[in-house]
């Protein structure tokens, strides 16, 4: 397997990214000479360079991990976006639902068993405990579905293979971060 | 690798994934998680980072976008490639 750590990984994605900056600036500064199609804009160059990192960072990885046929397959198709989960809004509905949940548990039992007694205190909290085995197993399938997809491929797999890929694609995110700071500053300077 | 794990996977196994994904994410994240890492947690971590990691992907190409539209051809790319295959 080609962990990001290995020369080979990062001197292929180096290659990888290089190759594809040049083949981006030998056409914005063809193009622009030739006087024909107007240069890249801003933004249609930071998405090409975003674009030819991934592929950079996919073709390295090579095989042993789901992900970068995933991001290959992604990028052939025209409108190729890294999915945003909107968790945060899901999350605090989920929170308010979860507390909801707890308080009324709690409630009902306390209301019909007089609100009273000892006895009556731990099977409370059992009833707690249930409903926060629950709510906790909930949580995580909710959180599970929100990881498959940052995780390009994700969908497809089970919860175990996606913890393999999810340490997998993270490990590489890092590279890819890495180098694309390094050619920045190699760029800023010269 | 297989893409459909079914049966028994062994608590090692799992306890291994869990701690190669915790030592992944950032260091803060790590302290909190010491003693009680609930699944839940780790996932919302890992979302996160995985969130933050793309938006830096994000953040670093278009600075490489502005800075490129002030490059030319010939010098500065030998010596880019120089400098990183150092």
């Amino acid at each position: 397997m080609r962990g990001p750590n290995t020369k080979a990984f990062q001197q292929g994605f180096l290659k990888n990214m290089i190759l594809s900056l040049q083949a981006c600036s030998e056409f914005c500064i063809s193009s622009s000479a030739s006087g024909g199609a107007a240069m890249m804009s801003l933004q249609q160059r930071k998405y090409a360079i975003k674009s030819s990192a991934d592929i950079a960072m996919a073709t390295a990885r090579g095989r042993g991990a789901r992900w970068p046929q995933a991001v290959l397959a992604s990028s052939s198709s025209p409108s190729r976006r890294l999915s945003k989960p909107s968790s945060s809004p899901g999350k605090k509905k989920n929170t308010r639902v979860c507390k909801k949940i707890v308080r009324r548990c709690l409630h009902t039992w306390r209301r019909s068993r007089g609100g009273t007694g000892g006895a009556s205190s731990l099977a409370r909290t059992r009833t707690a405990m249930i409903c926060s085995r629950e709510i906790a197993r909930r949580l995580v399938r909710k959180r599970t579905k929100v990881l498959r997809k940052m995780i390009p491929g994700g969908e497809l797999l089970d919860e175990i293979s996606l913890l393999h890929e999810a340490v997998d694609y993270v490990a590489h995110l890092h590279a890819q971060v890495d180098v694309l700071r390094r050619i920045s500053n190699a760029v800023q300077r010269g | 690798m297989s893409s459909g794990r079914r049966g028994r996977i062994s608590d090692d196994e799992i306890n291994e994934l869990i701690s190669k994904l915790q030592a992944l994410l950032p260091e803060s994240s790590r302290r909190r998680n010491a003693s009680r890492s609930s699944a839940s947690k780790l996932l919302k971590e890992t979302c996160a980072y995985i969130k933050s990691l793309h938006q830096e992907v994000d953040d670093l190409s278009e600075r490489l976008s502005g800075l490129m539209s002030t490059m030319d051809n010939d010098s500065p790319q030998a010596e880019i490639i120089r400098s990183l295959l150092r």
